[in-house]
């Protein structure tokens, strides 16, 4: 049979598997006509500000989350895009994460010092990047979604163009991050070798790598690392973590919260994708590393940030601990549960992250500082903001009763079962010691006196917001069986995967 | 529900919801914190008292239990409910609860609302734990109870309070994770045995035979763990450091929960889930954990001695105290355990009542130092002759609660470990030497010229101390009640530690019987124990256990 012309061929796939991408396209689409018609035209003509531009972002957010829960199960566009329940699951993720750092940027909490059409066209086109690479099935789609949302980032990382440490975080993620997306894409080339050059598939490549001769074995075994590394990087696990303190720190307070959580969070479903499909049959090549990286990446994050003085940088290196603690389910020999105990541990973080996050832009906001030495006194100044901070913090350190708890008890739960018992150990005695750092705030907060100064009431839209985080996080446990239900949901269809794919053509 | 689960239930969580409550009351008015705290208390204790009227002595099993689902495919359930040993302890709390909320009147001076709250919070999370019948439920009370406490020390304390607080929670926290490794690993190794994911207690008490026969570095570790978490809390030496740090530091209200309360936790861990659990890997650690219980008896009476600090003194006396309670639990035989839970009881009452003595000058001087006191008998005669009561009662004095626990645990250490019992009498002769001596420095002698001014002890004071007396005094006249209440549930836990046991006697006593048929009429002893040979439906024959007893089971379950 004659192949198909490309353009044909792209028509075909598009009408046929559209149906799969309605949240992306929705996403884009808007975002363009945010940048151009919309913001030269209909800005000026309503006599809106610019800032108002955070309401029509969160709808269309909406909207997508709800299109993203209803898209059908299913494999299309040749097999590189697949619709199942760890990519919807980690869709949501996402989207949830976008929505609430729209909502962290609002003008009312102060963080953004000028507010443009493009901050949230950034905003929905990484967004889309991320629900691509929720779904993506395939190296190479894999690795276009992964730039598609990083790009949109580094700009958004140097929003704060006035700011030098804005600019800075932006330069060093931007060089960083490129030099990663290099590492991953040569190593996905060298598996490509390896495996005779004919597939990028995962499912297939993992059949195929299970079958490799032995002369290949060492492009593979580097291939493996090279992938692994280059993940490792987006998601600022150790030794591949000197990024995102000084990024964390640089970027805007919204984006911070957001990159601890939303890009995260679909690199983790890329880390599911690649070790739990494409790599599964070789992982006694990646388990030793993975295993020494998670480990190493708990200690140095949970220690790292008892000496920070900046909130930002805390948060950040808490964040690298807390990824440490997801690696434990990408070990996970039963990808599936792994993926479910991933999942529930990143939405529960990002309830708490979150929270933590819009204490401190609001404090910010005030003009009251991001050191921990400024947190001193609020139990007095703020009660109601000192309360939901001791929450998320206690909850970040994984006391129960709080969600936080919950999330490392299933996680912790699941890697004991496939014998990671050592790592478990570190985790936990690593969670000790964040308590330490993470009391240190609490007392900051309540065993200080405040300092000098008026203290400005809080405007109801900062005390709905940080409120309702803060009851989430501590009732959040009594709706552990719902919770578990969701959880179930995160399931993969290797069933689904048409027949055809499955018997490629060998050469 | 049944009705007594119901108040076992409202017991438990009405102090939270009191101090929920007490939230929506502005700070300024301290008396409606005062008075609401202690009435929330003495409520909950008044529906406490029931319970202990309709506890049924003849069952070890879990009464008032109560247990709905929670997370079914986890196994996780709400499960509550309490046996004996749970009930003691718990009624010890919410007798201890009233106590501890009026003492707080005159040293808090300021932010009284959140330092209530932090104490009813503090209160319903103690109670949990002592009802917690799932592992996961015990465990989020057990470290839930850390928070309020870190800022109880933390703001109210003492100088060192910000170092006291941090420390405590840091050293609970780390052993309690430990133990949350091994809750897993017998979890899975249940689900690996019977299919079944289940977080109860006594499935995982039951599944002592199968840990029983994996490896030994197995059962090592997971003793270990358990052990750790427990230790931790008791505190037994060398993990003690924290104690001396927290109780001088906290305000006497928190001094008298922790010595009264949260150190009974960590012994409790040791019946509850320790023994019963790996009872085996207990035995071959047992060389290990008999010498840190002695060390911790030896050790904390000698540092108490050389204390200038009052509460340091009291705080190192109970390491030592909790050290004879641990060697009780670990001679592993019924009156070792009875004596343990009962000196639990003993020093939940004389400890708190020393901590509050303290407390009671440290209110009117601002000093805890001995020497800065002498002579205060002359100015203060009703402190001093409390003082003197809760002293007595802390050294063990016939008729009065502490001599019973004593004598107890030292009789069932000696059958088990004569030489170790041996040891542990030395740290009672030290304790009564610190404690008299503290007494002597402090009552008796010159009085200075500030100390004349002192007042005597007032109404309110007169009236939180009133029920440790009639506690003290009762339980040193007729301690009968209170360890027929343990009688079974003590029974269960030998029985599950060594199955052998009752077995073991009842030969012993058959011989005994032989051997004097033999030698016509050789004198039988008094047995002490006559209550477990009834119990024990496989021992009928031993209604006069004959003085071959002790021996018989000197080495039971080959310790070494």
């Amino acid at each position: 049979m004659l192949a198909p012309s490309f353009a044909t061929g792209l028509w075909e796939n598009l009408s046929h598997d559209i149906h799969y991408i309605w949240p992306q396209i929705l996403l884009m689409v808007s975002g363009l006509l945010m940048l151009w018609p919309l913001d030269s035209w209909l800005l000026p003509w309503t006599k809106a500000e610019k800032h108002k531009w955070a309401i029509p972002t969160m709808a269309i957010l909406l909207l997508s989350l709800a299109i993203s829960v209803y898209t059908p199960n299913g494999l299309g566009f040749s097999a590189m895009y697949k619709v199942d329940g760890l990519t919807k699951g980690f869709q949501v993720l996402c989207i949830l994460a976008s929505i609430f750092a729209v909502m962290l940027s609002q003008k009312v909490l102060g963080a953004l010092f000028e507010h443009t059409a493009e901050y949230y066209a950034l905003i929905l086109f990484a967004t889309s990047g991320m629900l691509f690479m929720c779904g993506a099935v395939d190296l190479v789609t894999i690795y276009f979604s992964i730039e598609l949302m990083a790009l949109c980032i580094y700009i958004l990382v140097a929003y704060l163009r006035n700011q030098e440490r804005g600019i800075e975080a932006g330069m060093k993620y931007f060089l960083l991050g490129a030099f990663s997306s290099g590492i991953l894409l040569y190593g996905i080339s060298l598996l490509f070798a390896a495996t005779g050059g004919i597939t990028t598939n995962l499912t297939e490549l993992n059949q195929k790598l299970a079958v490799v001769s032995q002369d290949k074995s060492l492009l593979v075994y580097s291939g493996a690392l090279m992938v692994l590394v280059g993940l490792c990087f987006k998601v600022a696990a150790v030794p591949f973590h000197m990024w995102s303190p000084d990024v964390y720190d640089g970027a805007p307070t919204p984006i911070t919260a957001w990159l601890a959580t939303a890009p995260k969070a679909a690199s983790l479903a890329v880390f599911l994708r690649i070790f739990g499909t494409g790599f599964h049959s070789i992982s006694y090549e990646w388990e030793a590393p993975l295993m020494l990286i998670a480990g190493a990446t708990m200690i140095l994050g949970n220690v790292a940030a008892i000496k920070q003085q900046s909130m930002k940088r805390l948060l950040a290196y808490s964040s690298i601990a807390h990824v440490g603690y997801m690696l434990l389910g990408v070990l996970s020999k039963d990808a599936q549960a792994g993926a479910q105990a991933i999942w529930l541990y990143m939405l529960l973080y990002l309830f708490m992250n979150t929270g933590a996050f819009a204490v401190v832009i609001y404090l910010q906001g005030k003009n009251e500082g991001e050191r921990i030495e400024d947190f001193s006194g609020m139990g007095k100044r703020h009660p109601v903001l000192a309360f939901s901070m001791l929450v998320f913090l206690l909850s970040l350190a994984g006391i129960p009763p709080f969600i936080g708890f919950f999330g490392k008890f299933y996680l912790f739960l699941l890697a004991v079962e496939q014998g990671y018992t050592t790592l478990v150990v570190i985790a936990l005695l690593t969670s000790a010691v964040s308590a330490f750092y993470y009391l240190e705030v609490v007392k900051q907060m309540y065993f200080k006196e405040p300092a000098e100064g008026e203290v400005a009431p809080m405007d109801s839209y900062s005390k709905f917001l940080i409120s309702t985080t803060c009851a989430v996080v501590i009732i959040g446990t009594a709706f552990g069986p719902q919770l578990l239900k969701w959880t179930d949901d995160i399931r993969w269809f290797e069933k689904e995967t048409p027949a055809a794919v499955m018997e490629f053509p060998n050469k | 529900m049944s009705g007594t689960a119901q108040l076992m239930l409202l017991a438990t969580f009405l102090p939270l919801l009191g101090g929920l409550a007490l939230l929506f009351v502005p700070n300024e008015k301290r008396e409606v914190f005062q008075k609401g705290s202690v009435a929330i208390m003495v409520v909950s204790f008044l529906l406490s008292v029931p319970l202990w009227f309709q506890y049924d002595r003849g069952s070890a099993a879990v009464q008032f239990a109560y247990s709905v689902s929670w997370m079914p495919s986890l196994g996780v359930k709400f499960s509550v409910g309490m046996d004996g040993i749970s009930l003691l302890l718990w009624l010890l709390t919410t007798f201890t609860g009233p106590i501890a909320a009026l003492c707080s009147w005159g040293n808090i001076e300021e932010r009284w609302k959140e330092y209530y709250v932090w104490m009813l919070v503090l209160q319903t999370s103690l109670l949990g734990v002592f009802i917690a019948q799932d592992m996961l439920l015990f465990y989020i009370f057990w470290e839930v109870m850390l928070v309020p406490m870190y800022f109880l020390i933390g703001i109210w304390g003492g100088p060192q309070k910000l170092y006291a607080a941090i420390k405590l929670f840091l050293y609970t926290l780390s052993g309690s994770v430990l133990m949350m490794v091994a809750i897993f690993a017998i979890y899975f190794l249940q689900h690996k045995t019977n299919n079944t994911y289940d977080f109860s207690i006594e499935s995982f008490q039951a599944m002592a035979p199968v840990i029983a026969q994996q490896t030994k570095a197995f059962q090592v570790l997971l003793a270990m763990a358990f052990f750790l978490a427990f230790a931790i809390k008791v505190p037994m030496f060398p993990f003690h450091t924290w104690l001396p740090d927290a109780h001088v530091q906290a305000p006497t209200a928190g001094s008298v929960i922790l010595a009264g309360i949260m150190l009974k936790m960590g012994t409790y861990g040791f019946v509850r889930f320790l023994l019963p659990i790996v009872p085996d890997g207990t035995k071959m650690l047992m060389p290990w954990f008999l010498a840190l219980a002695i060390i911790g008896v030896i050790y904390g009476a000698l540092v108490a001695m050389v204390q200038k600090d009052m509460k340091k003194l009291v705080a190192y006396s109970s390491v030592s105290h909790l050290g004879l309670c641990m060697l009780g639990i670990f001679a592993l035989n019924p009156w070792g355990l009875k004596g343990a839970m009962f000196q639990m009881l003993n020093h939940g009452i004389s400890t708190p009542g020393l901590f509050l003595a303290v407390g009671i000058v440290y209110e009117r001087r601002h000093t805890r130092m001995i020497a800065d006191y002498g002579g205060l008998s002359k100015t203060m005669p009703i402190y001093a002759t409390i003082f003197m009561l809760m002293t007595m009662s802390s050294i063990g004095l016939p008729l009065l609660n502490g001599f019973i626990g004593e004598a107890t645990i030292l009789m069932g250490a000696f059958q088990t470990w004569p030489w170790v019992a041996v040891l542990a009498t030395s740290g009672i002769i030290l304790g009564a030497a610190y404690m008299l001596w503290m007494f002597q420095r402090v009552m008796f002698g010159p009085i200075s010229e500030v100390n004349t001014k002192m007042a005597d002890l007032n109404m309110r004071e007169i009236a939180y101390f009133t029920p440790l007396l009639i506690m003290a005094v009762w339980i040193g006249l007729y301690p009968k009640p209170f360890m027929d209440i343990m009688d079974k549930p003590v029974q269960k836990l030998v029985l599950q530690v060594q199955p052998d046991f009752y077995k073991a006697e009842a030969l012993a006593a058959k011989q005994a019987e032989a051997a004097k048929a033999g030698m016509h009429g050789m004198e039988a002893g008094e047995a002490p124990e006559a209550k477990e040979h009834e119990a024990s439906p496989a021992q009928h024959t031993a209604a006069e256990p004959g003085t071959a007893t002790p021996a018989a089971h000197a080495t039971p379950g080959g310790g070494h």
